[in-house]
């Protein structure tokens, strides 16, 4: 395989992750390489790696989502509405009854919440990047409409076991974050509608004349978009152990750094689920790095502004040199078929 | 003449706004006072201020998202700076807002303009980036009304126009409206009467034939963020004055009232096209609808859903249309 | 001798070792109405940025009004100083501006002033629009203006600029005949003012219309100048492409004639596109669609794909009527279409080739679970590479690693994967050197051969009189004429068909 430097950008992508683990594994080695440490990160960064899969995924298709943390509330508080309904209580529905009939609940509103994403895109006509921009102010508002604001909680104890539990040693977020990603490499890679979401980002005029149905395609993008967000909110609720409106706001920055990060093209067509994973486990490493240095929360907001406008700047340069060298492999191309064609 | 007007989108929401205001009005006469006007144009002023700015972003093609980051900036470093050199004076307190607001411009500009970097991800990043360092490195501690300079007290009661209502109590007409007026109309003038104006509706129309009918596009780019950064600053400084406290958390997260306000004024986000008269009638739209919501008896929790809901209503009709004509002449535009 | 206005002497220039220009003249005089012709790739384009100063050649001079420049000294503002102005195919307005300002913009900028006279871009749009002796609403915008209208925009433009040579790009590839002959009017009157046209074509009907002197470039290579009347369609061909083209005409003869038609057609009709469509097309036909742009050409055949559907009539295949409403529906029905606008709508430039291939038939490559099965992937993208011999390394490799002949080759192999029985191919050659034209015509016979129905749409009439067995002519939106045996037409007969001015139509 020619080594170019899209199918390069993971490589330079794994020796990144290697070299921030390695630095803060040094600088910090009795505080980050620690169990514990290794448990919290873990189940941080299921959260935002969900919703970056989202992210990833509309801008594949040449789109962008950003009502992402808008959903993930949305379902949430369904989901937190049903954990503290009086089904539980009165309406003699065990416990874990209703805390799969929650799960259900979530993902539904999430897929009907991604949906009407997708509608306005494809019906509409709409730039993906003001319907999402609506609907992140409209979803928001219709949690903030059914809580009032306040923050729902007391939840049966059994579902703390989404957040917080283990399987073979391993939190729970994460392998749900594992199986997600199992499954969306089957969907990107294997079935149509994972290749019709490269080709409609390619161009979607091209995709239509070439029979893909592109309306179909976004709206199913778009329900698996709004899906992540769903399955991060399920986790989310759980972990918190209660769920108000607006909470998560800062993941939408951390979403589009890693998913740019991660090496998928914003204007659409590229990107893939390793880069992007590992994107996400490279911003958790830093991330626990600056908490074990016990820094603000205002001072990594200002680091993933300033990670998302460097990988931009890094961006652009590289592209540049590609464009010069594939400039450079067309001229020779041609140059070679010139001279074996001329009589 | 007529036939045009009708045909425009400021002109539709230009009716659907009057609607609403009789709506309101029918069920609170207190609405068609002079007094509720004043009030109404004190308390929204600085959002038609940012909305002036984010409307000439979008009219050249872009998108910022970071300009309630740079307003809130540039009022706490003002705020702050005042306090610790014990200056109290009103112009200083532009001088520094405004410097504070030009400079984060320049540098959303640096990313847009020379590095290509699309508008949407920078401003996100630098959103991050200003909010995130001014908590970090001025901190989190909200100036309250007895720490505040005076200069602000008094600019925020400044009036200059007074009326006295029937009880022989004085209300005015706010400072802020006058602002308001000059920053409309120098947007206006630049747009109409300048060359670096004109640039920013022709690189929204065509950059390449911008590029090549000789106009410097970074130079258009640095102007164009510049100058909303110049708003964003003026608008903190009003912001503070009006509610003589500064939290370093305000203001950010109002942007989506902001571009809601833009885009439902009929400014498309593909660029060039798009009025000051639409953005000020969707200004109007969305602050009448705010400061009624609880009067048509829905409580204030429902303000985020409807600004989501206007977006969504208001840019589906434009894009429509858009869709609807592209389909009848067999155009074929990438445009998600 | 008449003075010159442009001189181009030895003009050399090679991009990364590959030469696109050797030692080319160029001389146009003051005035002249000059024709530069040749095939794609053959440096037309090169040659036209080297005197515009956006390309800067290894050597040679360029003299502009007799003034000299040295082979790498000349620069974009200083040909436009000089009196050049390019006029490419896009035009390059700004469709959300009126006309006043489109016209005046590139002055203003040029001036430099800070502040934007309203009354003086009012004067100069006017009076350059006056010296054409043109009339356009100067504050309509130019989105609402057709794309001849939006031309004589661009034209006057250039006049404000002191044009003394105004190069078009293609000037006639997307307006109407009328247009054209509009256009030609403009042209004549530019001469009167002493401005000269450099008119870049490849329509050879409209060069010996119009043009006084033309200039033949063939691999980068001056072949030399002649004046028009010194020149037939048959001679300038042969100087273009370097040798004689001969063509084979293709017969054609129903094998099967108990069978229904493969395709009918019955009074399909869209509003303000075509009217009254009846045509039938057999297995293994070449049935060739003739017309001008907006002539209804494309618009019909976007009907039958299910990208325009029509508001009335009957679409026939194998005697049983069809809806069609989208893409997969003319997928499912056996309709193949290969586009006009091979960059915009044929292939996926920056995806692999593999891709571009089986994206129409990737049902086809599942498993039982259905996943797309890799091995099937790549199966039936060597296939395709193989069978129509698209020079490419490997098939992972991206569309745009590709020339223009064998890119096409790769549209016409989504289709072919298809296996479609009726395959529709709108400009099938357009921007394809010589070589590869008459491969892509070998493959269209080829499938008719092997019982497919074809529809060949081209603007060409040649191309079409020449590779089909029947031929349509499409006029304003009618079909005008029908010519059932395509080898013995007169090619004038069906210009004239295709121009609106035989009798009786």
């Amino acid at each position: 395989m020619k080594l170019t430097i899209k199918n390069m950008q993971n490589f330079v992508l794994f020796v990144i992750l290697l070299a921030v683990v390695a630095v803060i594994s040094i600088s910090l080695p009795d505080k980050f390489l620690t169990a514990i440490n290794f448990q919290s990160m873990t189940s941080q960064f299921p959260e935002f790696g969900l919703m970056a899969l989202a992210m990833m995924m509309a801008m594949i298709t040449g789109g962008i989502d950003l009502s992402v943390v808008s959903v993930a509330n949305l379902s949430g508080v369904m989901a937190a509405l049903v954990l503290t309904s009086q089904l539980g209580a009165d309406g003699g529905i065990s416990a874990t009854m209703l805390i799969v009939l929650a799960i259900i609940v979530a993902l539904v509103t999430s897929v009907v919440a991604g949906a009407i994403n997708g509608l306005i895109i494809t019906l509409a006509g709409v730039p993906a990047i003001l319907a999402t921009l609506g609907t992140q102010g409209l979803f928001l508002g219709i949690a903030i409409v059914i809580t009032e604001g306040h923050s729902i909680s007391g939840f049966p104890p059994e579902y703390l076991f989404v957040g917080m539990g283990q399987i073979l040693g391993l939190p729970m977020p994460l392998v749900i974050f594992l199986i997600t990603i199992a499954l969306l490499l089957v969907i990107m890679k294997k079935t149509r509608q994972g290749f019709n979401m490269y080709v409609v980002g390619a161009n979607p005029i091209v995709s239509r004349f070439s029979g893909v149905n592109n309306t179909r395609a976004l709206i199913q993008t778009y329900m698996l978009t709004g899906l992540m967000a769903g399955i991060a909110s399920i986790i989310i609720i759980s972990r918190v152990n209660s769920m108000r409106p607006g909470y998560g706001s800062a993941y939408l920055l951390q979403a589009v750094l890693v998913t740019v990060m991660g090496g998928t093209d914003p204007r659409g067509g590229f990107g893939n689920v390793f880069g992007v994973v590992m994107a996400v486990v490279i911003l958790q490493v830093i991330q626990s790095g600056l908490n074990i240095m016990s820094f603000s929360p205002f001072f990594k907001n200002f680091t993933w502004g300033f990670m998302l406008l460097l990988i931009m700047v890094i961006n652009f340069y590289l592209n540049r040199y590609q464009q010069g060298r594939r400039i450079a492999e067309t001229k020779k191309r041609v140059a070679a078929e010139a001279s074996g064609n001329s009589p | 003449m007529l036939k045009n007007l009708f045909k425009s989108t400021e002109s539709y929401l230009l009716i659907v706004l009057l609607a609403f205001i009789v709506v309101v009005g029918f069920i609170n006469p207190k609405f068609f006072t002079i007094e509720n006007l004043f009030d109404l144009l004190r308390s929204s002023s600085g959002m038609a201020i940012l909305a002036m700015g984010f409307f000439i972003v979008l009219l050249s093609g872009g998108i910022d998202v970071s300009f309630t980051a740079i307003a809130i900036s540039a009022q706490y470093i003002a705020v702050n700076s005042l306090i610790a050199s014990g200056v109290d004076n009103l112009a200083v307190a532009f001088l520094i807002a405004v410097g504070v607001g030009i400079a984060a411009g320049a540098i959303n500009a640096v990313f847009i303009g020379l590095f290509n970097v699309p508008t949407l991800i920078t401003t996100l990043g630098t959103m991050s980036l200003f909010h995130g360092a001014l908590l970090e490195f001025m901190g989190t501690k909200a100036v309250n009304t007895g720490g505040l300079p005076e200069c602000f007290k008094t600019f925020g009661h400044f009036d200059i126009l007074n009326l006295t209502r029937a009880d022989g109590t004085e209300y005015g007409l706010s400072v802020f409206f006058l602002i308001l007026v000059i920053v409309v109309v120098v947007t206006w003038f630049i747009l109409k009467y300048t060359q670096i104006g004109r640039g920013v509706y022709a690189i929204g129309g065509n950059k390449e034939a911008a590029k090549r009918a000789g106009f410097n596009i970074p130079k258009i780019q640095f102007f164009i963020y510049m100058y909303v950064g110049l708003l964003a600053g003026i608008m903190g400084i009003m912001h503070v004055s009006l509610i003589r406290y500064s939290n370093p958390n305000y203001i950010v997260g109002s942007e989506l009232g902001v571009i809601a306000a833009v885009v439902i004024g009929g400014t498309r986000i593909t660029g060039g096209r798009g009025t000051i008269l639409g953005t000020l009638v969707g200004v109007g739209l969305i602050v009448v609808l705010e400061k009624n919501l609880v009067l048509i008896g829905l409580s204030s929790y429902w303000h985020q859903f409807f600004i989501g809901l206007i977006i969504i209503i208001g840019v589906s009709i434009t894009y429509l249309q858009n869709k609807i004509r592209s389909k009848k002449n067999l155009i074929f535009v990438r445009d998600t | 001798m008449s003075e010159a206005i442009l001189d181009v002497r030895n003009i050399t220039k090679t991009f990364a070792g590959v030469t696109a220009l050797k030692n080319v003249d160029l001389k146009i005089d003051v005035g002249a109405i000059h024709c530069l012709v040749g095939e794609n790739g053959s440096g037309k384009s090169t040659l036209i940025k080297i005197i515009g100063g956006v390309l800067q050649p290894d050597s040679g001079s360029v003299t502009i009004n007799g003034v000299a420049y040295d082979s790498q000294n000349l620069r974009a503002i200083e040909a436009i100083r000089g009196g050049i102005q390019i006029i490419y195919q896009d035009l390059a307005l700004f469709p959300n501006l009126s006309v006043v300002e489109n016209i005046s913009m590139n002055q203003m900028v040029e001036a430099n002033d800070k502040l934007i006279k309203w009354k003086e871009a009012y004067e100069i749009a006017g009076q350059a629009l006056s010296r054409i002796e043109e009339e356009i609403d100067l504050n309509e915008k130019v989105e609402n203006l057709s794309m001849a209208k939006q031309q004589i925009v661009a034209i006057t433009r250039a006049l404000t600029q002191n044009a003394r040579l105004v190069i078009m790009d293609e000037p006639t590839s997307a307006i109407t005949r009328e247009d054209v002959d509009h256009l030609f009017r403009v042209i004549l009157r530019l001469k009167k003012m002493g401005i000269a046209t450099l008119f870049v074509s490849h329509k050879l009907s409209e060069v010996f219309e119009i043009a006084e002197e033309v200039t033949v470039i063939r691999d980068g290579n001056k072949v030399g100048d002649y004046p028009a009347g010194e020149l037939d369609n048959d001679k300038l061909t042969n100087l273009m492409t370097g040798r004689m083209i001969e063509y084979k005409p293709y017969f054609y003869q129903d094998t099967e004639p108990e069978k229904p038609n493969l395709l009918e057609v019955r009074n399909l009709q869209k509003s303000g596109q075509y009217e009254k469509i009846s045509f039938t097309l057999r297995r293994g036909e070449i049935l060739g669609i003739t017309g001008l742009i907006g002539s209804g050409r494309t618009e019909t055949a976007l009907s039958l794909f299910g990208i325009n559907p029509p508001d009335e009539g009957e679409i026939i295949i194998d005697g049983k009527p069809v809806v069609i409403h989208s893409t997969h529906d003319a997928i499912r029905h056996g309709i193949g279409y290969l586009p006009e606008d091979r960059l915009n709508q044929g292939l996926f430039q920056e995806h692999p080739i593999t891709d571009n291939i089986v994206v129409t038939v990737l049902k086809r490559l599942l498993d039982k679970r259905g996943l797309i099965n890799s091995e099937k992937r790549k199966t039936e993208g060597n296939r395709w590479i193989k069978e129509l011999s698209i020079k490419t390394p490997s098939g992972e490799n991206p569309a745009n690693s590709l020339s223009g002949g064998n890119q096409q080759r790769v549209v016409l192999a989504k289709w072919l994967a298809t296996n479609p029985k009726i395959f529709i191919l709108d400009g099938p050659t357009i921007g394809i050197d010589i070589g590869s034209k008459s491969t892509i015509h070998d493959i269209i016979r080829r499938l008719a051969g092997e019982g497919m129905g074809i529809i060949m749409i081209s603007d060409e009439i040649q191309e079409v009189l020449q590779n089909c067995n029947r031929v349509l002519v499409m006029y304003k939106g009618r079909l005008v004429r029908e010519i059932p045996n395509a080898a013995e037409a007169d090619e004038d007969d069906v210009f004239a068909a295709v121009s609106g001015t035989s009798g009786g139509v």
